[in-house]
């Protein structure tokens, strides 16, 4: 299910989330990254059909998502995982499960308690699926939510900031999770998480300031601090200039990689960029300090 | 739309029901009333006294206090979506607003009888116990239909709506005021909506069950035209002029939530 977005608009009061965004995402996982504030969640809201935009175009498997009938045609096969969802404590996962399938539309009783069944054993979580959810640790939530999004088989996968909290184990669970459930349908992820795009998607978007700064294949990113990362090992202060991306303590002194247009120091050696360094990168270009 | 009005209904009416608030103000505000009755009350009725007279003033007198409760625990239904974190995701699913409210009014209006009638069927057990008529067990369920249930209907939606615009807090503050105020206050001495068809403590109801004027039913006083004398019909009335006002705000839910929502 491609997305195609034309100079798409969302005021705030006076705040202007989306300034314009252009933007085309073809099938698979996609990644849309950004820091917070960049318009991520705004855009993933109206894509869901929670918001309407402000200005601008945007289709859904050419559904105009500016009219209500539009609207409602994308979310009879979208599958969304908002930022921070709530689930009913008082519900069992099965019942909360049931509660959302109904509310697709999946009315065979049997289709769908199967297709339940079949999710619970998916996300790990077909032994608690008499629990109620009061108790649910943070993984679990996002397991629950992201069982609840692919109810119904959607052609489109809406999943926003699904990683953040999470702990290194559960982050990883979930990233293959995702990976997994990719195969024939589209995945829009959006997160600030540059690892989390690294590991899942060959295609990404990165927004800043309610624009889209970037769309290409993920090593494009990586592209953009090619000659501008720097390794520089040093007792001292870090470099004065250009961004310190990471700073490693060994016993012959700082191991630092900074993201910089010419060279931070005098001792420091050029190095092959990854992802976040690109990333900084492209966020320096977008907006500059 | 049926389907999903239904599965809302249900599932606001199980996780409504489960929620142990909605037990404890039920069964602490009856036992209150059952035990600090005054001498009129229908706990000194006399031998003899009709099955319908005896249910009809229990009913009445829940009346007076279970719907503070009620109110109180039904403030948040609608409201909860947004604070929990659901609106965004029920937002995006198709189905449309006005399934979500109307199942959720029906399925916590639901969830919220019960505990409400299970105090007047055992009530009608108590009575049973010392008058001996069965007929009780009819008119404690007939009671709470035409007492009862209409002003449980009138305050749900007004619990409901009410919160999305003011506070919760702030709501039941307000709520409580207005049912001492609306039902309770005496019309000689105050311009009230006591003893009105308006009163949804269900005066006109339960004169007609107890075949004369319960508490102020009909009593001169503001807005005359709304206090009629007690009867089937002025009972009949009430209880229609109750729903009807009750879908007033209802119809406004569904533009407030998106609202909500949206911002």
């Amino acid at each position: 299910m491609d997305i195609m977005i034309s100079g798409l608009r969302r005021r705030f009061g006076r705040v202007e989330a989306l300034r314009g965004v252009d933007l085309e995402v073809p099938g698979g996982m996609f990644g849309l990254l950004g820091t917070n504030g960049a318009g991520k969640t705004t855009l993933m809201r109206i894509l869901a059909g929670v918001l309407s935009p402000t200005g601008g175009r945007v289709l859904v498997g050419g559904h105009d998502l500016t009219t209500r009938a539009g609207r409602l045609a994308v979310q009879r096969r979208l599958g969304y995982l908002p930022q921070d969802l709530g689930l009913y404590p008082d519900l069992t996962t099965q019942e909360f499960l049931d509660y959302i399938g109904l509310l697709k539309g999946l009315d065979d009783d049997t289709a769908r308690r199967r297709q339940i069944g079949e999710l619970l054993d998916m996300v790990g979580l077909a032994d608690v699926a008499g629990r109620r959810l009061k108790g649910f640790s943070g993984g679990m939530r996002r397991r629950v939510g992201i069982a609840q999004a692919l109810l119904g088989d959607p052609a489109l996968v809406v999943v926003d900031e699904p990683t953040a909290g999470l702990d290194p184990e559960e982050r990883i669970r979930f990233r293959t999770l995702l990976a997994g459930i990719a195969g024939h349908r589209t995945v829009l992820l959006s997160t600030h998480i540059v690892e989390d795009v690294a590991q899942t998607c060959q295609e990404a978007a990165v927004m800043a300031a309610g624009r889209v700064v970037f769309t290409g294949p993920v090593t494009g990113i990586i592209d953009r601090a090619q000659g501008a990362t720097w390794e520089v090992v040093t007792q001292g202060p870090p470099p004065a200039t250009g961004v310190v991306v990471s700073a490693v303590g060994r016993p012959g002194g700082t191991h630092y990689r900074v993201v910089s247009p010419t060279r931070p120091d005098p001792a420091a050696v050029p190095v092959q960029p990854s992802l976040e360094e690109g990333y900084v990168a492209l966020m320096r270009e977008a907006v500059p300090s | 739309m049926r389907s999903r009005f239904a599965a809302v209904c249900r599932y606001e009416f199980r996780m409504q029901v489960r929620k142990r608030s909605l037990w404890v103000s039920t069964v602490g505000l009856a036992v209150l009333i059952a035990v600090a009755q005054g001498d009129r009350g229908p706990r000194h009725l006399p031998a003899g006294t009709s099955a319908a007279e005896v249910m009809g003033s229990w009913a009445l007198l829940f009346s007076m206090l279970l719907p503070i409760g009620f109110g109180m625990v039904l403030a948040d239904r609608l409201v909860r979506d947004h604070r929990i974190g659901a609106a965004s995701l029920l937002a995006s699913l198709p189905t449309r607003p006005g399934a979500l409210v109307a199942g959720k009014y029906a399925g916590s209006v639901a969830a919220t009888a019960v505990p409400g009638l299970l105090v007047l069927l055992v009530t009608a057990a108590g009575e049973f116990a010392h008058r001996g008529d069965l007929t009780l067990f009819g008119w404690a369920v007939a009671a709470f239909a035409v007492v009862l249930l209409p002003g449980l209907a009138f305050v749900a939606a007004f619990a409901l709506v009410c919160p999305l615009v003011v506070s919760a807090p702030l709501f039941r503050v307000l709520f409580a005021g207005y049912w001492f105020w609306g039902n309770m206050l005496g019309p000689a001495y105050l311009p009230s909506l006591t003893g009105t068809l308006l009163t949804p403590i269900g005066d006109y109801p339960a004169s007609w069950l107890m075949g004369e004027k319960a508490l102020y039913a009909g009593d001169s006083g503001w807005l005359s035209f709304l206090r009629p004398e007690p009867g089937g019909g002025a009972a009949l009335l009430s209880v229609v002029l109750l729903a009807v006002l009750a879908s007033l705000p209802l119809a406004f839910a569904g533009p407030l939530i998106a609202r909500r929502t949206s911002s």
